[in-house]
């Protein structure tokens, strides 16, 4: 599939497949199969814009900018960047009201890390459930820059008793939608929260949430607002559609198809253990080694292996991890496959983390598709 | 079928996507036939219920978020009564006509819907 020097047919041989994933193996098929691949997104929605990034181009360990998926709950009006500010209030003792300028000339961090969208994958998910159809590209790894929360809250005074930090974005929404109002809890935002002004070493885009947009590092997207414009520390969570219903993952698995209520369900936060194929030939030579590659990344800071198997998941070989490896970043990875006969064989992958999590074969089903991780596979047709 | 941006910008809506066709860099070396992020946009299917759906869903989004669905007659009954609570203009005595609507051309069975290869925005 997606294979460089392959015909570009093997997404088609991708199992779990849902039809917007046939249509991404049409539009891979489409670009030259001897060439770089087109610099391409795919569309989800004309507007607001949903855009996912096809596999064949999340072959780096940065992902550029303008191939990063793009996901807008409606149509934003971006900040000037002159004019923006970013108000800091709540439980605080010094409430703060910080131009770009400001917050340019504090210390500056930088963390790599993934963003993946906490729907990423929910076409994949069976009983099918509502919402964008996001396949496998709804993720990329990339360099952020700008301050830490933890230093802005300093300089704020944070008081005793504030637990949860609220987050707001200048992106209103329209007629009698609810507003994206969030909060994540405080520990986690001191620990390593990011008030992002770059991407990739370019000013944050206007697309991504420029001119500032929160990183967690290991956390689905949902609590990186873009086009931040407030945080506030309060003492209970933010309340709301977009807390107490949207973004919400069940605490046990059930049976798929029959909805969790509210109370079975907790707030999505980290990352589950993923893997993804992004490179496997179409077709193969028995006796002749071939590469696979992908990506695999995790809520817990560091992937510990990634696995390949031919057989189903009865054995299973380890593949080799990239030597790029920061915290919450992603980890490319490579596999010398040579296959033993001919005929059609599935490769099929999963990661292991540090703290011993590993990819499932099939992902919990949740009625609103959130974090889906089943094992991603590829077919290869084998010649003698 | 698609249709460009412009022809589909409904009740004054603007688009972001407006916005962003300012923002793509000048002399790009990109593939120059693939339409812009954000340019083209779904079309209902042709029927008597298109207006009305156009109506409830375009001051919001796209087509697309309707097309790409594949959803049961319950699933869209409780999409159509979020997105009513949420504006949606819907006259009550249409409701189950538009449902009808949307769970035949989107049901479970929908294979119908592709996304846009577009060609990415500037950096």
């Amino acid at each position: 599939m997606l294979g460089r020097g392959g015909s570009g047919g093997g997404i088609a041989g991708l199992s779990r497949r849902g039809f917007l994933a046939a249509a991404a193996g049409a539009a891979v098929a489409a670009a030259l199969p001897q060439a770089a691949p087109r610099r391409r997104l795919l569309q989800m929605n004309g507007y607001p814009i949903d855009a996912e990034t096809p596999l064949d181009l999340l072959t780096t360990y940065l992902t550029p900018n303008d191939l990063f998926f793009v996901r807008h709950h409606w149509n934003p009006v971006f900040p000037d960047s002159a004019a923006w500010t970013l108000t800091v209030d709540g439980e605080v003792e010094r409430p703060l009201t910080l131009s770009l300028a400001d917050l340019k000339k504090m210390p500056q961090a930088t963390a790599t890390c993934v963003l993946q969208c906490a729907g990423n994958g929910r076409a994949l998910h069976r009983p099918i459930v509502p919402g964008v159809q996001w396949t496998y590209g709804a993720v990329g790894n990339a360099r952020w820059s700008g301050v830490r929360v933890r230093d802005v809250l300093a300089r704020a005074g944070v008081k005793a008793g504030a637990r949860h930090l609220h987050t707001f974005g200048t992106d209103k929404p329209p007629e009698k939608v609810p507003p994206f109002h969030r909060s994540i809890e405080i520990e986690k935002i001191l620990e390593d929260g990011l008030i992002a002004l770059t991407m990739n070493g370019e000013p944050l885009p206007q697309l991504h949430g420029g001119p500032a947009r929160l990183v967690v590092p290991g956390w689905a997207g949902d609590h990186w607002m873009k086009w931040l414009d407030r945080i506030s520390p309060q003492a209970s969570p933010q309340t709301g559609f977009y807390m107490d219903v949207a973004y919400r993952y069940p605490r046990t698995p059930g049976e798929p198809g029959v909805a969790f209520k509210a109370e079975e369900m907790s707030p999505v936060t980290e990352l589950f253990v993923k893997s993804n194929i992004t490179e496997a030939p179409a077709r193969a030579t028995r006796g002749r080694a071939v590469t696979i590659r992908g990506f695999a990344l995790s809520g817990a800071p560091h992937v510990a292996k990634v696995e390949v198997t031919d057989d189903g998941g009865a054995t299973w070989a380890e593949a080799l991890l990239g030597k790029d490896d920061d915290p919450h970043a992603w980890r490319l990875w490579s596999f010398p496959y040579t296959p033993k006969a001919a005929g059609r064989v599935t490769l099929r992958a999963r990661a292991t983390d540090e703290r011993g999590s590993i990819q499932p074969k099939d992902a919990v089903w949740n009625q609103s598709g959130y974090l889906y991780n089943g094992w991603p596979s590829a077919e290869i047709e084998v010649g003698a | 079928m698609r249709v460009r941006a412009r022809a589909a910008a409904v009740g004054g809506l603007v688009l972001a996507a407006a916005l962003l066709l300012g923002q793509a860099t000048a002399g790009s070396t990109r593939d120059e036939a693939l339409p812009v992020l954000g340019s083209e946009l779904g079309d209902f299917p042709a029927g008597a219920l298109k207006p009305l759906a156009e109506q409830a869903c375009f001051h919001c989004h796209s087509a697309d978020m309707v097309k790409q669905q594949r959803l049961t007659e319950k699933q869209w009954t409780a999409e159509i009564t979020k997105m009513v609570g949420w504006g949606a203009v819907v006259p009550e005595d249409q409701r189950a006509a538009l449902i009808a609507y949307l769970f035949e051309h989107f049901g479970p069975d929908n294979d119908r819907f592709h996304p846009v290869v577009a060609k990415p925005l500037g950096r």
